[in-house]
């Protein structure tokens, strides 16, 4: 009886506490409401006496935690980077979401009523259509820094993007593509049952109608399928020019793989999913000559680029992806915007991201469009040599 | 919208699904399907959720819900139709096909957009998810103790004992199927009207056994359960964020850690904290309770005759070609050494094993393949079992509850409404149950969890939820195994007087010496056939059946018998000759 009561006992001042915990945290956003985050001077002078409360919600576990951790590294060392700048600070909060749009919502919320001046993230494209909302009904900017899926900037004027949808990459990699290779037929492939991926094909889809190039024929397979030669032979036999492919990495490999083996020598043409030192490590031989359009390669010659990835690479001991070049990319424009009005409140904020024209950034020179999404020069890559060069 | 609205409101969703599992797993069903079917609703629901009030006041959410869980118990059904056969884990696996399946064509279908996921209006906020929450908990309170409930409960303690009450165990699954399916139904509309946006990948296997881990870490054995697991399991990664724990791996190590300490101190789940009586129903003493039941046949009446049955396994003849009849108030005894087929035939008797020979009749059923235990017994059979088969985490009242199911009525709807019939029936039923209770001595322990009682309370008890049926025909198969001799007498006279009453027993049981002064009519089995038959007298003296306990070799209580045998027989030609020779002193 009395470790059961014990027990009892245990739990209910554990609860306890916990109610406690959760009543006795004080509002963050007090500054916010004093108004304490308009400062004075624009642009490279202005000053701002409070912190600049940036939020960030990143997948840190769960299924994308390997996207996750890229950006919350690179989102760090922006943000250190731009305190060194001075005049305005920036107080930065990373939030896991855990790849749950369950734990992603509550996530919004604590931002939300914390204070948060702008909202970074989240990893994920169907997360952001269940958190987004929430963040526009309450009047808080987003600023998505690896959303590629269509409809997102759609659900509201307070939601940005610096990441390149696919309809912004693939006909850029299919245009280049025609005029490397002169296509004329050609088999897709791509997985239906990721969301990524899925629009990546329509992308492509799109992309092809409008070269004129003819489709023979669409094969389907699962993200996670590893296993391939039987679509292979039925691609291979009719013999198309190359092949289109959608898909996340993880199928990338062994699909670029065992094509050659089987003797499809026809191009590969990939999507985003294939933006990955993965690919090359993984495929090795097999990946050359695969064509890949992205909207950032860490080949690119871009002054900051360079800079980045060699900063990058000394602090955390690794090379930085495209994920990470986007994070830092989104926190470039989001004290751009910061600075245009010198105000680190919400209303100003958006103002402030919907005016960035041309912005020189790790990605190249960014622009938001009326539409809230990012515009800057995608770029087309071919494996040569063990290496992503860029396709002239 | 305050900083938790979005918590609690998850916390009400949560403990909705985790309902969903409960309704299966206080069945003792594994059932993975709910999530499915709470894709399958929430997706369909956006093909008839209108955006304007229907006829001007029907809001869309409850066209949506009533909708969505119309899809959940149709498809419940639908699927239930082959899967039910299944047990165990094999069910599991079967259900956890049905969801990939679901998730599958979600993706292939156009009106879903696939992959992409499909945007839902919001229409669901905190109060609706937790009036909803009430609703099914409410529920889940009212079914607890009503006869449904109880049926639920015997099914997942022991099904063969459950079938045997007379309860049909597969309508049973499926009810507690299609319940799981309407719940399920009512989570996916909701869930999908609150978060604004729903893919099928969402709606996955982890999905599952989020479901199945917040229902058995609340507990299934009480309706609150669901709540508090979703409580638990919800709070977690917000009190991790509270308390300022680093944002990465060791959160979810933090949550697993904890889950795994309930589990392992907690068998009874969270639920099993909250302090409360064993059973929540209580000894009925009071003679005025009891209900008129209908009268048994007349004395005399035939309720059993058997004609050559026989059952084979294989080329095995277990039991061959007997004969047997028994009418009310006649007390038939059924001895042979062990494995003579006397419990094979009890089971063809009881509807429990199918016959592969002759034919039957029993309480004007006939016994054939597609016989069924449960409608043998709804017609008047009650039995107890040679290796005890008890409930054994309800109470002993709460069994002999169980073994009243025959006469008593369904009292959830009445429950939902609080008529105040539900209470006098269920008042009814515990003082029918409490009489037998009391008549095999153990209205004393009526609160104890049968799996507690010692062996002979066990026994007895088993044939308290017998009795507590009101049988015609009441099997007994080894009563008296493991009483002394004090209990074994009181048993007999127990027996004696339900023949008195009209009711027709069939007893086997090892103890000769009992069954000898016990029974009107002996019948002897060996290697599955009738040796003899007769009464007591006659069998006492016909050296085939001495022979038969003599001939077992290696076998204790065939030793026993064929001593205790010998003995009476000697006794009974020791009287018979003191009566021959008081005669001849005449």
């Amino acid at each position: 009886m009395s470790s059961r009561h014990l027990s009892a006992i245990a739990g209910g001042s554990l609860l306890l506490l916990a109610l406690a915990a959760c009543s006795t945290t004080p509002p963050a956003g007090d500054d916010a409401e004093a108004g304490g985050l308009v400062g004075t001077g624009t642009g490279a002078e202005c000053s701002i006496e409070s912190e600049v409360p940036i939020a960030a919600a990143f997948s840190l576990t769960g299924a994308a935690a390997q996207y996750g951790s890229s950006q919350k590294n690179a989102l760090e060392m922006a943000v250190d980077d731009l305190n060194e700048v001075g005049g305005v600070t920036y107080a930065l909060t990373v939030e896991d979401d855990a790849t749950d749009p369950q734990q992603a919502i509550q996530v919004f919320d604590g931002f939300i009523s914390s204070g948060a001046s702008v909202i970074i993230g989240p990893t994920l494209s169907n997360t952001a259509k269940q958190t987004n909302p929430i963040a526009q009904e309450a009047g808080v900017p987003v600023l998505g820094v690896s959303n590629t899926a269509a409809g997102i900037t759609e659900i509201g004027d307070y939601i940005f993007r610096d990441s390149l949808t696919e309809d912004a990459v693939i006909p850029q990699t299919v245009a280049a593509a025609v005029e490397e290779f002169g296509l004329e037929k050609v088999v897709v492939m791509y997985s239906n049952d990721d969301a990524f991926t899925e629009s990546g094909y329509q992308a492509f889809a799109a992309a092809l109608e409008d070269e004129g190039v003819e489709v023979i024929e669409t094969l389907t397979f699962s993200k996670t399928d590893t296993d391939f030669r039987a679509l292979l032979d039925k691609a291979k036999q009719s013999d198309p020019d190359a092949l289109v492919v959608s898909a996340l990495i993880e199928a990338a490999v062994p699909l670029v793989t065992q094509a050659r083996e089987i003797g499809i020598d026809a191009p590969i043409i990939g999507g985003n999913g294939f933006n990955s030192p993965a690919l090359i490590s993984g495929a090795g031989e097999a990946a050359e000559g695969v064509i890949v359009g992205a909207a950032w390669n860490s080949a690119s010659e871009n002054e900051q680029n360079v800079a980045f990835i060699e900063a990058y690479t000394e602090r955390f001991d690794g090379a930085p992806d495209q994920f990470a070049a986007q994070a830092y990319a989104g926190m470039q424009i989001v004290d751009e915007a910061v600075r245009a009005n010198c105000s680190g409140e919400r209303e100003d904020i958006k103002a402030g991201l919907g005016g960035i024209t041309g912005l020189p950034t790790v990605l190249g020179d960014v622009s938001i469009n009326e539409n809230r999404d990012a515009e800057h020069e995608a770029l087309v890559q071919v494996v040569e040599g063990g290496k992503f060069a860029i396709l002239d | 919208m305050f900083e938790y609205s979005s918590l609690l409101t998850f916390i009400a969703l949560t403990a909705i699904l985790a309902f969903s599992f409960y309704a299966v797993l206080i069945a003792g069903q594994l059932s993975l399907a709910q999530v499915g079917l709470a894709s399958l609703a929430a997706f369909t629901s956006s093909l008839v959720v209108p955006n304007e009030p229907l006829f001007g006041f029907i809001p869309p959410l409850l066209i949506g819900v009533v909708f969505g869980m119309a899809v959940g118990v149709i498809a419940a059904f639908v699927l239930g139709l082959p899967v039910m056969r299944l047990r165990g884990v094999f069910l599991a696996i079967a259900t956890l096909a049905f969801g990939e399946m679901v998730r599958i064509f979600l993706i292939n279908q156009s009106w879903t957009n696939g992959a992409q996921g499909l945007s839902f209006p919001k229409l669901v906020g905190i109060e609706t998810a937790w009036i909803a929450l009430a609703l099914v908990a409410f529920w889940f309170w009212r079914l607890s103790g009503s006869r449904m409930g109880r049926a639920f409960a015997a099914i997942r303690e022991d099904e063969l004992a459950a079938t045997t009450m007379g309860i049909d165990v597969p309508r049973y699954r499926m009810a507690s199927f299609v319940i799981a399916g309407a719940v399920a139904g009512l989570y996916g509309v909701l869930f999908a009207h609150f978060t604004r946006f729903a893919d099928p990948n969402q709606f996955s296997f982890e999905a599952a056994v989020d479901g199945l881990v917040t229902a058995v870490v609340g507990g299934t054995t009480f309706f609150v359960g669901p709540l508090l697991g979703s409580v638990f399991l919800s709070t977690l990664p917000e009190l991790q964020r509270t308390l300022g724990i680093d944002a990465g791996w060791i959160r979810p190590a933090i949550s697993g850690l904890l889950l795994l300490v309930v589990i392992l101190f907690l068998p009874g789940g969270l639920a099993g904290l909250i302090p409360r009586r064993r059973s929540s129903t209580k000894l009925v003493s009071d003679p005025a309770a009891l209900p008129q039941l209908e009268p048994l046949p007349a004395r005399g009446t035939e309720v059993m005759s058997l004609r050559g049955l026989g059952k084979s396994y294989g080329g095995v003849r277990a039991v061959h070609d007997v004969d047997l009849t028994l009418a009310t108030g006649e007390i038939l005894g059924l001895i042979g050494p062990n494995g003579a087929g006397k419990t094979t035939l009890v089971n063809m008797v009881t509807g429990v094993t199918a016959p592969t020979g002759g034919s039957g009749t029993v309480l004007g059923i006939e016994l054939a393949a597609k016989t069924r235990a449960h409608r043998l017994a709804s017609a008047g059979i009650a039995r107890t079992f040679q290796q005890i088969k008890l409930f054994n985490r309800l109470s002993a009242l709460d069994n002999v509850l169980v073994g009243g199911y025959r006469i008593s009525r369904d009292t959830l709807l009445r429950r939902l409404v609080f008529l105040p019939s539900a209470r006098r029936f269920e008042r009814q039923a515990a003082a029918v149950a409490s009489a037998q209770l009391i008549r095999v001595g153990l209205g004393d322990k009526a609160t104890t969890a049968a799996g507690d009682l010692s062996y002979g309370d066990q026994r007895r008890l088993e044939i308290a939820r017998a009795l507590a049926s009101h049988p015609t025909l009441l099997v007994l198969d080894e009563p008296a195994a493991g009483m002394n001799h004090v209990e074994a007498e009181r048993l007999s006279e127990l027996i004696r007087s339900l023949a008195a009453d009209g009711v027709a027993v069939l007893i086997i049981e090892h103890n000769v010496r009992m069954m000898l002064a016990l029974c009107d009519r002996i019948t002897v089995l060996n290697f599955g056939e009738v040796i003899a038959a007769g009464t007591p007298e006659e069998i006492a003296r016909d050296p085939r059946v001495l022979e038969a306990y003599l001939g077992a070799d290696g076998d204790a209580a065939a030793a026993t018998a064929a001593e205790e045998l010998a003995e009476v027989a000697a006794d009974a030609v020791k009287g018979h000759d003191d009566a021959a020779g008081t005669e001849d002193a005449r």
